[in-house]
């Protein structure tokens, strides 16, 4: 209940604003909700990397993160894949890459289940043992499908269980010791070492693709605020995803499923509810369902980081997560070649002195249009890393080439510097790119001429590396944090 | 609302404005200068409270005041008076909402922000026709899903249901959402399509938002009171206990637990969340409710003071109920008559039409009972109160076959009238059929009442 005070304050500007006689009713209508968010459909980050297992074939992996800002630990709240929901990770190659195409297209399916509802403890009976077991509730399934567009085919590659999501005690395995009163494990080295639930939890399909769906740790890190906030950066900055976890999809695809590995490839994800109709017009529609006579509408679509966040206006915002990349070239290419970022960039950080470098910006645009990520599939698998920025043991640098980490194609040399590329984002993305300090890099230097010049800004965002260290094996993306003890925005466990 | 608070916080609201303005000019004429600078100034009344939605309202504010384009906070700062407004059923709330869509409309002139807030707020507030004419002007202007939506929301409460379905219709087809699928659902149930409704809504609450738990909790409540009347009443309970440990004493949800108890005879225990849910949210359809339960189980006093206070605001804070209420009742039937076509004039949706042929019939005008009666009904809506009133109406006008058609559809779900809802349904369906058997071939109306069972 508000203060009394409150109360009169509200009535004071209520009786004062009836300029029109309006009464002031509070029911007795419909009253639905407008501003409703969609969480479960709304995209996060999307990843796709070439990886390499002890010198075995090379492999894709690409992953999609939806529901951002999980808030740990769940009372009432419940955070899953949504049974509604068609989440695609799709894949361009060929002609379809620079035509924005998906040529390819990975869909991931849920389906829920509460094995006991004759009790209030949706999720947990007790404590998990192991994934799916008879304490684990809530238990969602999903199913891995193949679509091919060129030929139509569609393909069940298999099917998987999702772990619980990290709720504390009754998820100990998640955690350090094994102990549901300690901070989230961190990430590992090795497969071996990963924690039980992670573990059990990765299903190998048919064909050799290998898949994941669960609850993660979010490993995107930056001072989005400060960005939002006039781009008024500080160092240090405030991590605003620290402490939140995410629910992740990842598929490690044989590189022999795409063709081969030389090749660029373009990856990006959306996700699609059902368009139903309003009214059933007879008993026939009505008996058959809402499925059979509904089509997919596609209501968020993600790519490189930061496009539709960063670059593309707020009144088209929502037009881009409906459209295909087909129409970036001709819609979207504008917010690229003349970034706005670019100007809040030339004005704090350049003193407006290098206007040159917010308009005609062709390089940015080669990043994002279409808006897919592009992988270079010949290079050698990317570095990984098991801390949360930085990894000296594998070379992975955060700010990919602008910290010094390439990789050698053997199919292109853009640089003029014998075919050494970025060691991550812009090719391709990988869990820990600091993909926020890239992009300044990127809008401060010229990728037009050849060689390139560079600039960078090192002190970025402030955020250098992610609260969460990640796993250098997959799912990759780092343990969720524990329910019960976390610390939000980098500050300690609590 | 209470007349001496409106007073004195008009004094007090005069003096912020002059105190806004500099000068002491609260009586001067507003022109559209100053409206503008009042309604930046009045969404920016200090707000008090330490929730999280408070706390984030401050920060809003404080963001508005400091930036140097304040418009994209003031639209945040708008949806966040409306979320407050929801949880609270404080309608002072969609005013401050209000006053930021037209301080961003004076500071982006023609602002789509503005108009789709503006329109939600009017629906909010039952101006249906302005919210309907801003929102026709912002899906001119701009056309997407939320805004056929709130234009949908405008035409529906207004009985326009064709146009509401085309608006819901582009709304979806543009982008399906929880929003979509929740209005869709209320359209399927005014149109007697249960199963529909279930089918849409159940969609609606598989989504979880921590920033907004009202939103769900507002459907699995609609969905609770669906799958009610389907017959599922473990299945109603288990979706309000959802929704209460989504949003703890979320009002809605208190009442609409109490509504089962009560049809299932469970006064007693009704009585508990009926009581708490007046407490949150003293509107007649509660107060009327509660009522109703106190009477039941026998704590007579309790119950005529709870509808004396109903009584003493019902015309004032929602007319139609409260006509409802008098009809039922039979007490100055006059004044439900006049509250229920007042209410006409601002929507004519079935809700409205089946209060006013109640009315009608209070009044013993059974030839215009029967008029909106059949009106009320001509959608298909399967809602025991309107199946009710239609039946008895119609048994007056002598419609008996239609009488009992109703009534047994009614009785189908009389567990969701109040217990002298109840007692009418069954004198009226013991006049009826002693009527019809009186007149005509008694098999006839048994046969045709099993078969609208059926």
């Amino acid at each position: 209940m508000k203060p009394p005070n409150h109360r009169l304050a509200v009535a004071a500007v209520a009786a004062a604003l009836t300029l029109a006689g309006s009464r002031l009713l509070a029911s007795s209508h419909q009253d639905a909700p407008l501003a409703v968010f969609d969480p479960a459909a709304n995209t996060t980050d999307v990843y796709a990397f070439v990886d390499q297992e002890h010198n075995g074939p090379k492999s894709l992996v690409v992953a999609l993160g939806v529901y951002p800002f999980e808030e740990p630990g769940i009372g009432p709240n419940k955070y899953n894949f949504d049974d509604n929901v068609l989440y695609q990770i799709h894949v361009a190659l060929g002609d379809d890459l620079k035509a924005g195409r998906a040529t390819l297209s990975y869909q991931f399916r849920f389906t829920s289940r509460t094995k006991n509802p004759e009790t209030t403890l949706y999720n947990y009976l007790g404590v998990i043992q192991h994934v799916g077991d008879k304490n684990q509730n809530f238990v969602q399934t999903y199913q891995v499908t193949k679509v091919d567009h060129h030929s139509g085919k569609r393909t069940v590659l298999g099917a998987g269980t999702c772990p619980p999501n990290n709720q504390g005690i009754v998820t100990p395995y998640y955690n350090q010791g094994d102990n549901g009163e300690n901070p989230a494990k961190p990430g590992v080295k090795t497969e071996a070492e990963l924690d039980r639930y992670t573990a059990e939890a990765i299903a190998k399909l048919s064909g050799g693709y290998i898949s994941f769906a669960g609850q993660r740790d979010d490993g995107f890190y930056a001072d989005i605020r400060a960005i939002f906030d006039g781009f008024n950066l500080h160092n240090p900055g405030k991590d605003n995803q620290g402490g939140f976890n995410i629910h992740l999809m990842a598929l490690e695809i044989p590189i022999s499923e795409l063709g081969g590995d030389r090749q660029i490839v373009g990856v990006y994800a959306t996700t699609s509810r059902k368009r139903l109709r309003i009214l059933r017009e007879d008993r026939d529609e009505r008996e058959s369902g809402d499925e059979s006579a509904s089509v997919w509408v596609q209501v968020a679509r993600q790519g490189n980081p930061l496009f539709n966040e960063g670059l593309v206006a707020v009144e088209d915002k929502d037009r881009y997560g409906r459209t295909s990349p087909e129409l970036d070239n001709a819609v979207f290419r504008q917010y690229a070649e003349n970034p706005e970022l670019a100007k809040f960039i030339n004005a704090k950080l350049l003193g407006g002195m290098h206007p040159e470098i917010t308009t005609g910006r062709t390089d940015i645009a080669a990043i994002f249009i279409p808006d897919l990520i592009k992988v270079d599939l010949s290079t050698p698998a990317a570095r990984r890393t098991n801390t949360g920025g930085d990894d000296p043991e594998t070379g992975f640098s955060r700010l990919s080439i602008f910290g010094g980490d390439v990789l050698k194609s053997q199919i292109q040399d853009p640089f003029g510097n014998g075919g050494f590329i970025p060691g991550g984002w812009p090719n391709g993305r990988r869990f820990g790119d600091d993909v926020v300090d890239i992009a300044v890099d990127a809008l401060l230097s010229n990728l037009k001429v050849v060689p390139p010049v560079i600039h960078t800004y090192p002190p970025g965002d402030g955020v250098d590396s992610n609260d969460m260290r990640y796993n250098r094996v997959f799912p990759y993306e780092s343990t969720p944090q524990n329910g019960l003890i976390h610390g939000h925005h980098g500050l300690p466990p609590e | 609302m209470n007349q001496r608070i409106l007073r004195v916080g008009a004094l007090i609201v005069a003096a912020l404005i002059a105190s806004f303005r500099g000068s002491f000019v609260a009586a001067d004429e507003p022109n559209s200068s100053t409206i503008a600078r009042d309604s930046c100034a009045l969404a920016l009344l200090p707000h008090e409270g330490t929730g999280g939605l408070d706390l984030e309202i401050i920060r809003v504010q404080k963001e508005v005041r400091s930036a140097s384009d304040p418009t994209a906070w003031l639209a945040q700062l708008g949806w966040l008076f409306i979320v407050k407004a929801r949880i609270s059923f404080d309608p002072g709330f969609y005013k401050f909402a209000e006053q930021c869509a037209l301080c961003l409309d004076a500071k982006k002139p023609g602002c789509t922000e503005a108009l789709l807030l503006r329109a939600h707020v009017l629906d909010s507030l039952h101006k249906f026709k302005e919210a309907e004419s801003v929102a026709r002007e912002l899906v001119k202007k701009r056309g997407v899903d939320v805004d056929y939506g709130v234009l949908g929301d405008a035409l529906m409460e207004q009985g326009k249901l064709d146009e509401a379905v085309a608006a819901y219709q582009a709304m979806m087809d543009q982008k399906p959402s929880p929003q979509a699928y929740s209005r869709a659902a209320h359209i399927r149930w005014l149109k007697g399509d249960l199963p529909g409704a279930i089918e849409l809504m159940s969609r609606t609450v598989g989504v979880r938002n921590q920033h907004d738990p009202e939103s769900t909790a507002w459907s699995l409540v609609h969905l609770a009171r669906y799958e009610w009347q389907a017959g599922d009443t473990k299945k109603a309970f288990e979706l309000i206990d959802e929704a209460l440990q989504l949003q703890p004493d979320y009002p809605p949800a208190l009442l609409e637990r109490g509504r089962l108890l009560l049809g299932l005879g469970k006064t007693m225990e009704a009585i508990g969340p009926l009581k708490r849910a007046t407490i949150l949210n003293p509107l007649p359809e509660y107060q009327w409710t509660l009522g109703e339960a106190l009477a039941a189980a026998g704590h007579g006093e309790e119950a005529l003071a709870v509808e004396a206070e109903l009584k003493r605001r019902g015309a004032t804070d929602d007319p139609r109920m409260f006509s409802l209420y008098l009809a039922t009742r039979g007490e100055d039937v006059s004044s439900a008559l006049r509250l229920a076509t007042s209410e006409l004039q601002t929507r004519a949706d079935v809700f409205t039409l089946d209060a006013l042929a109640w009315a009608w019939m209070a009044n013993a005008d059974i030839e215009q009972a029967w008029v909106f009666a059949q009106r009320a009904v001509a959608e298909g809506t399967q809602d025991a109160r309107l199946l009710l009133h239609a039946g008895v109406i119609a048994s007056a006008a002598s419609e008996s076959e239609k009488a009992a058609a109703y009534l047994a559809k009614a009785a189908l779900t009389q567990g969701m009238l109040l217990p002298s809802e109840r007692k009418i349904l069954a004198t009226a369906q013991s006049a009826n059929s002693a009527f019809a058997s009186g007149s005509k071939d008694s098999r006839t109306t048994q046969s045709s009442t099993k078969e609208n069972q059926k």
